[in-house]
């Protein structure tokens, strides 16, 4: 284990990764702050430049992205009430009353501070954690493979909030339907190509993820008319002292040191992510409060804050867990890195462990990096990268098209991307209007190829018998938890179904 | 007849699985493979059906549910004749690429696009594209030394010429 931190400690410091960091958060930072582009648009649109990189240095420069993205979240949900991406919603309910009461700039620091903290527990427990978790995982077959395929689908679609299960897996099975079109590498034969040349080779995923998250959601923006709202108007002198009181530090710390490990753990659950870290550590923290700090909750309460930044940090480190050691994302964001992964030719999972370890550990490492460089360049120089959120937006959209667009032109140099991309975000759009979550899809189509892999070995492996589900105890017990995630929530939703008679809140997809 | 969010997904899925279903059908194996535990049709198959079972659910779900049935598509105040424009442009630059060359098309592109979304000042215009279209085909060409074809309009021309 030793062996493999001094090496991936080798790749991070390397000065072109550190580099990538650095611009990775800074970049992450800027496109998370503008509202309605969250993590996995900021991921998405760094996918054509990672292409031209080698693996360890893509995937440094994505885990950047993410990190700055979340904290570019953060800071727009402190400074003008808009979050940037759903982990961050919860960030507003007692950043953005600080800043009115022109605390503005204490707010931002103590949630550089609790995202540090929460990335810094992050890192140590995954340092330990994800080594321990991919050494089991070495003893699986293709049976195990199949049935935490299925594990990871449905759990997404178990995570995704009352009244969106079955719209979850229902745009989970639209994902892998999407992953069958195109040359069986099976057996060689063609499917749903309809006779398109350009479709032999299936539906790239890179044209996949920026169409649904990148140029899909820019275009919401214009759909809803934002572009026409005026440019936040930001007074950077009323941001106030960035110092926490020796007082604040002792109060916030506890808050901070628990909803890192608890968001970490929320993180780790496959389809959980960063949102319902953030929630449930700010429910947390507020019934842990007393009854007179519990009434300061959503006016302005450093606990209040320090909690969802710390736990939404913390799970977004979790969620690589489920990702380098079984290559099965954690979140949209983490699903976007897997199939970008598998586009370099590296198969996440436990043997990535062992077959590439500079990935394995440079990654780690590098999740580290990017924390600290959130703290010590992104907060002292946010007055400043807010202050490209003024460009107007009649400037700012056009660009951000047009680099989705060549993003995915660069990489075919065929125009046909570029008319597929119109078609599938018009399809986005129309299922983003009946509020079908993106992110299961994506996740459908990412594992699509290898669970139909796996498939096929494990029944050729057991003469068709599909008793490789119960055969081994292991097997077994992935699947039982599978079948319960899959079925528990659908009876939920059917019998609320008979009886509700007040308003049911459908919570948006997860973390994105 | 009035149909919920819910309804209207699950109808078009419903009918995207068997749509789908029946292509299943129609894709070629070989000879034997049918008799082979898994073929390039199983996967397909079996995607069909849970297909149309979640969103039979969903449609059952949502025609149950009272609340949910009167969650209908609200469409007021989005502004579809923009996007629309948007995409359009989008086709064109695709279309533009491949005749004029990528630094033309750009630079177009960003014009039209300012212009769609309410910029009409043409220093703006001509400020916030020319120069950004000129560096983004400086680091790709020149830095990255990334071949972009010159459009087949001017290759035609030169032969032509």
């Amino acid at each position: 284990m030793l062996d493999g931190i001094l090496t991936g400690l080798g790749t991070a410091v390397m000065p072109f990764n550190l580099m990538m960091v650095v611009v990775g958060c800074f970049a992450g930072t800027f496109i998370g702050m503008l509202p309605g582009l969250g993590p996995i648009s900021a991921v998405a649109l760094m996918i054509p430049i990672t292409y031209g990189l080698d693996p360890s240095s893509g995937i440094i420069l994505m885990a950047g992205v993410y990190y700055g993205a979340v904290f570019g979240g953060s800071t727009s949900s402190i400074l003008i009430n808009a979050p940037g991406c759903a982990s961050t919603v919860v960030t507003a309910f007692d950043g953005y009353p600080l800043a009115q009461q022109n605390k503005a700039g204490k707010a931002l620091a103590l949630a550089a501070y609790s995202s540090f903290c929460g990335g810094t527990i992050g890192a140590i427990i995954l340092l330990f954690a994800a080594p321990a978790l991919a050494s089991v995982s070495l003893s699986f077959q293709s049976a195990d493979y199949f049935a935490l395929m299925l594990l990871g689908l449905t759990a997404v679609a178990a995570f995704s909030g009352k009244g969106q299960v079955l719209k979850a897996l229902i745009m989970t099975v639209f994902g892998l339907m999407i992953a069958t079109v195109g040359t069986d590498v099976m057996s060689g034969t063609t499917r749903y190509t309809f006779g398109a040349v350009d479709l032999i080779d299936g539906v790239s995923f890179l044209l996949l993820a920026m169409a649904t998250f990148a140029l899909a959601e820019v275009v919401m923006t214009v759909l809803r008319g934002q572009h026409k709202e005026a440019e936040p108007e930001m007074n950077m002198a009323a941001l106030g002292s960035m110092k926490l009181s020796r007082d604040e530090v002792k109060e916030v710390a506890p808050t901070m040191a628990r909803s890192s490990v608890f968001g970490f753990l929320v993180g780790v659950l496959p389809g959980a992510g960063a949102t319902i870290a953030s929630f449930l550590a700010y429910g947390l923290e507020r019934n842990l409060a007393s009854a007179k700090e519990k009434l300061k909750f959503g006016k302005g309460a450093l606990r209040g804050l320090a909690a969802p930044e710390s736990a939404n940090n913390a799970a977004s480190t979790g969620s690589f867990v489920p990702l380098l050691t079984l290559g099965i994302p954690g979140s949209g964001t983490t699903a976007i890195m897997l199939g970008a992964l598998i586009a370099y030719g590296i198969q996440p999972g436990p043997r990535l462990f062992v077959d590439n370890p500079d990935v394995f550990w440079s990654v780690i490492i590098s999740m580290y990096f990017g924390n600290l460089v959130l703290l010590i360049l992104n907060l002292p120089l946010i007055p400043y990268i807010s202050r490209l959120l003024v460009i107007p937006r009649p400037i700012l959209i056009p660009l951000i098209l047009f680099f989705s667009i060549t993003g995915v032109y660069l990489v075919s140099f065929n125009s046909f991307d570029i008319q597929m991309m119109v078609v599938i975000t018009v399809i986005a759009i129309f299922l983003k209007l009946l509020e079908f979550p993106m992110a299961p899809m994506l996740l459908g189509f990412i594992l699509g190829g290898i669970m139909e892999k796996n498939l096929s070995r494990s029944l050729t492996l057991s003469d068709g018998s599909f008793s490789f589900l119960w055969d081994r105890p292991l097997t077994l017990g992935i699947t039982v938890i599978a079948v319960l995630l899959l079925v528990l929530p659908m009876l939920r939703s059917l019998i609320s179904a008979r009886r509700t008679a007040g308003p049911e809140v459908a919570v948006s997809e997860g973390e994105g | 007849m009035f149909l919920s969010k819910d309804q209207i997904g699950a109808l078009v899925f419903l009918t995207l699985s068997l749509v789908y279903g029946y292509y299943a059908g129609q894709i070629s194996m070989l000879p034997g493979d049918e008799f082979e535990p898994f073929n390039a049709r199983s996967l397909p198959t079996a995607l069909a059906a849970l297909g149309g079972l979640f969103s039979f659910l969903l449609l059952i779900g949502s025609s149950l549910s009272p609340v949910r049935r009167e969650q209908g598509v609200q469409l007021k105040g989005y502004d579809f004749a923009l996007v629309a424009k948007l995409l359009v442009l989008i086709v064109l630059f695709g279309l533009a690429l491949k005749w004029i060359g990528f630094l033309l098309s750009t630079f177009l592109f960003l014009i039209g696009g300012y212009w769609l979304l309410g910029e009409r000042r043409p220093k703006t215009l001509l400020l916030a594209s020319l120069p950004f279209a000129l560096v983004i085909w400086f680091v790709l060409a020149q830095l990255l030394d990334i071949y972009l074809a010159p459009g087949a309009l001017f290759t035609l021309l030169s032969v032509g010429g």
